[in-house]
């Protein structure tokens, strides 16, 4: 059993070293193409963009909601809302970021998005939607 | 509304490497859990559990995100006896930050057995995308023996993985079961991948503690 614990040990260390180097990374450094100074409706937009740039990749003239989700930690827990968003038929993409903690939502172009609505459909899956930005592509 | 430039969008992802995992995860594909007690509102959750105090299989639905109703059999090692609980849990708090989620549920089910055969307890969880802290105490009645369990779980993330990826945990977990008296603390590892989920852990003196999920 002495070591299970030593791996479970030494784990941890290389996890806390890899948490540091990523906090690192986060603060303050110039990496090329951050999004931190895009703006959309006066705010910023942080979303992955590698992920972000694959989803819109095929939307051209049509609405992306970029929702911003609290409590949305994990994979398996967020499942629920592509599940949920996928039912809409006016939606026709949906994918989760998890680092930026938000959901991103094709729509079609004639949609009336309703922030109301997304946020009922975000909490039937426990979390709270607490911003959205839409973006016509 | 301003437009973004979507061409000049980069970011750095940390490596995964995790192909070795997914084979790990392929050899153990036989095998539960407590900590999803609850699904998503109108979605279904199968589980099941292996250890040395029972064979268990339960299915829940949550008509709601706040409560599930679910039923559960159990092959119990123990007492060498087969019985069934309907279950219902209840998502009495939750609290979601940008970087975290925490829950406290309570627990319950009446047994096949009869109405003097029930259990009920809480248990809750806090997590962030790296760390994992969770606790579980229930005590069932029987008409045999009435008896408590309880366990405290600690896990990190060794690696953050995004939406579709492999994912991993490295956990301890501690164990308590008035029928066996001592605390029992072991490694566990966790692994989910979009609506699967496996965790198995082994200790010297309750042997293999598995778990599989699937959330449809």
């Amino acid at each position: 059993m002495k070591h299970f614990y030593y791996l479970f040990l030494m784990m941890l260390s290389i996890s806390a070293v890899s948490q540091d180097h990523a906090m690192h990374d986060m603060e303050g450094h110039d990496h090329e193409g951050h999004l931190h100074d895009t703006m959309v409706d006066g705010k910023l937009l942080k979303v992955n963009p590698e992920r972000f740039d694959r989803f819109v990749s095929t939307l051209k003239g049509k609405q992306v909601a970029v929702i911003s989700v609290s409590g949305m930690v994990c994979d398996f827990c967020a499942r629920g809302i592509e599940k949920t968003f996928i039912k809409d038929k006016t939606v026709l993409k949906v994918d989760v970021d998890l680092s930026g903690g938000k959901v991103l939502i094709a729509y079609s172009p004639d949609k009336n998005i309703n922030f109301e609505d997304i946020k009922k459909k975000i909490l039937s899956n426990g979390q709270n939607a607490t911003d959205l930005q839409i973006i016509k592509m | 509304m301003r437009l973004i430039d979507i061409k000049n969008l980069r970011v750095n992802i940390p490596p995964m490497g995790i192909k070795e995992l997914t084979a790990l995860v392929l050899l153990f594909n036989c095998l539960q859990l407590e900590a999803r007690p609850i699904s998503y509102s109108g979605g279904s959750t199968f589980m099941m559990v292996s250890n040395n105090m029972q064979d268990s299989a339960y299915y829940h639905y949550s008509p709601t995100y706040k409560y599930s109703l679910g039923i559960q059999h159990i092959k119990d090692k123990y007492f060498n006896s087969n019985y069934s609980y309907l279950r219902f849990t209840y998502l009495l708090n939750r609290r979601n930050t940008q970087n975290s989620q925490r829950n406290l549920y309570f627990q319950s089910g009446l047994s096949s057995d009869g109405l003097d055969h029930y259990f009920y307890g809480a248990h809750g969880d806090w997590e962030t995308r790296r760390l994992f802290v969770g606790f579980g105490y229930k005590k069932t009645m029987a008409e045999t023996l009435d008896y408590i369990e309880q366990y405290l779980q600690v896990g990190v993330a060794p690696y953050i993985g995004e939406y579709g990826d492999l994912h991993t945990w490295l956990m301890l977990k501690s164990k308590k079961n008035d029928l066996t008296s001592n605390w029992d603390t072991y490694p566990v590892l966790k692994f989910f991948k979009g609506n699967a989920l496996v965790e198995f852990g082994y200790s010297d003196t309750s042997t293999w503690d598995i778990h599989i999920m699937y959330r449809f």
